[in-house]
């Protein structure tokens, strides 16, 4: 069902136009101004498109579903507070990439300890991050060898590289997102992706290996 | 103009977000620029290798929605039912007695001795009993919808009666069953909790001990080139 039709059958009587539906900022506002129920349309717009963002930059399926639960949670706790001006969406991502970096703040922490443990739960947990090395030679997968290489980008990187290249913001929406100017976005993302080059490449990957000169 | 300077249009030209000026200041800067031509066929393929990356069929098909969210208004439907549920559970619990009596079902709440359930066993043996007593109750469930349906009369009430007080009792058996293996579950889960606990603390000890020796191990060098300096003197 399309969030246009859910949208008419949580409303069969509203007044939003039928051929596309509230906005996002329109959602927000009906909202607040108290019909709670504005907002089961917002979280099914936006929370695949959130989980998915997730999984790309901490990397784990169920801590992207925790994550993505987080995120809409405090989005719920704040909406009431939101300013219209902002756009809706910009401001979710930037809960959710907040509710990430607290994520892999910890994760890092804790792994520093949990190198000397290795007990098996722990291990298990430390894999759930993503594929290892030994999986992407094992498996040779372009896929899996894609998202070890986005997985071993520095943070900033990776939020840049997930945002344009699987969520489809334009620069200037990255920048709002990640409130900082459209030069370093741009920055962040060419080093990002001479990484990743680099990266697949060095992992056989033909496609991204850069075109050798002709012999003259 | 270098190459590095037109860095930014190049990157608005890969995604499509160039306008036509820096469209046209790209094209003039590639017809003379063999590297930077290769830099851009290379990020294309790049982009071609990266969308390869798909989300796990788990994250693509499911959707991530906290239940308080959820549509509310199977809410009061839910709540009725839960009711309804604790309320039979607490009837056959309390050993309460449902009577068919000159054509009327009646109950009384009361406390009849519970019937002694055996010991729950973990695994297919629990689950063989279930099964049995689950597949007795919808028999005698269906013994009693054919009885109503026939409307036989007080005589055959009478025949109900013993049939429903059975039905009870396995109820009240297949319910401390399964009470007693979710404590057993619980039980084990706390275990094995408490034993990931104990493995965490201890991890953390030896941390913690490898560092202090590695200080004591400083102080003792420190030490020994204070004495050796002093000695010097």
């Amino acid at each position: 069902m399309s969030i246009d039709s859910k949208a008419a059958v949580l409303w069969p009587g509203a007044s939003y136009p039928s051929r596309v539906g509230p906005s996002d900022e329109e959602l927000v506002e009906t909202f607040q101004g108290g019909d709670s129920a504005a907002f089961e349309v917002l979280v099914r717009r936006w929370d695949r498109r959130i989980q998915g963002l997730i999984y790309r930059v901490v990397g784990g399926e169920e801590e992207a579903r925790d994550l993505c639960q987080e995120t809409f949670l405090r989005a719920y706790r704040g909406l009431g507070t939101f300013k219209k001006e902002a756009r809706f969406s910009s401001w979710l991502y930037q809960i959710a990439l907040n509710v990430s970096r607290d994520r892999l703040r910890r994760r890092r922490l804790r792994n520093h300890v949990s190198l000397d443990e290795l007990t098996e739960e722990s291990e298990a947990r430390w894999a759930q991050g993503g594929p290892t090395a030994l999986d992407l030679v094992e498996s040779r997968d372009l896929s899996r060898a894609v998202a070890v290489a986005v997985a071993a980008l520095p943070d900033e990187q990776r939020e840049v590289i997930v945002l344009k290249e699987y969520e489809g913001l334009t620069f200037q929406e990255i920048s709002q997102v990640l409130d900082v100017p459209l030069s370093t976005v741009k920055t962040r993302l060419y080093r990002g992706l001479g990484q990743l080059r680099l990266h697949l490449t060095r992992q056989g990957i033909r496609g991204a290996a850069p075109v050798p000169a002709p012999l003259s | 103009m270098t190459c590095e300077a037109h860095r930014d249009d190049v990157l608005d030209v890969l995604y499509g977000e160039a306008d036509p000026a820096a469209t046209r200041r790209v094209e003039e800067h590639l017809s003379g620029c063999r590297d930077c031509r290769d830099e851009l066929d290379g990020l294309r393929r790049l982009r071609g290798d990266l969308s390869e990356w798909e989300l796990p069929a788990s994250l693509r098909g499911s959707r991530a929605i906290p239940s308080v969210f959820r549509s509310t208004w199977w809410r009061p439907l839910a709540a009725a039912a839960t009711v309804l549920l604790a309320l039979g559970g607490a009837l056959g619990l309390s050993g309460s007695e449902l009577r068919y009596d000159a054509g009327r079902v009646s109950f009384r709440l009361g406390r009849a001795p519970v019937a002694s359930a055996p010991a729950a066993s973990p695994g297919q043996d629990l689950e063989r009993r279930l099964a049995a007593l689950e597949a007795r109750q919808e028999e005698a469930l269906r013994t009693i919808q054919a009885a109503l349906a026939s409307g036989s009369g007080p005589a055959a009430a009478d025949q109900l009666l013993p049939r429903m007080e059975r039905l009870i009792a396995d109820s009240e058996a297949r319910q401390a069953l399964m009470l007693d293996a979710r404590l057993e579950d619980y039980a084990d889960r706390v275990d094995r909790q408490r034993r990931y606990d104990m493995a965490q603390v201890s991890a953390g000890l030896s941390y913690l001990d490898g560092k202090t020796g590695l200080q004591v191990a400083r102080t003792t060098e420190l030490v020994g080139q204070v004495l050796q300096a002093s000695q010097k003197r």
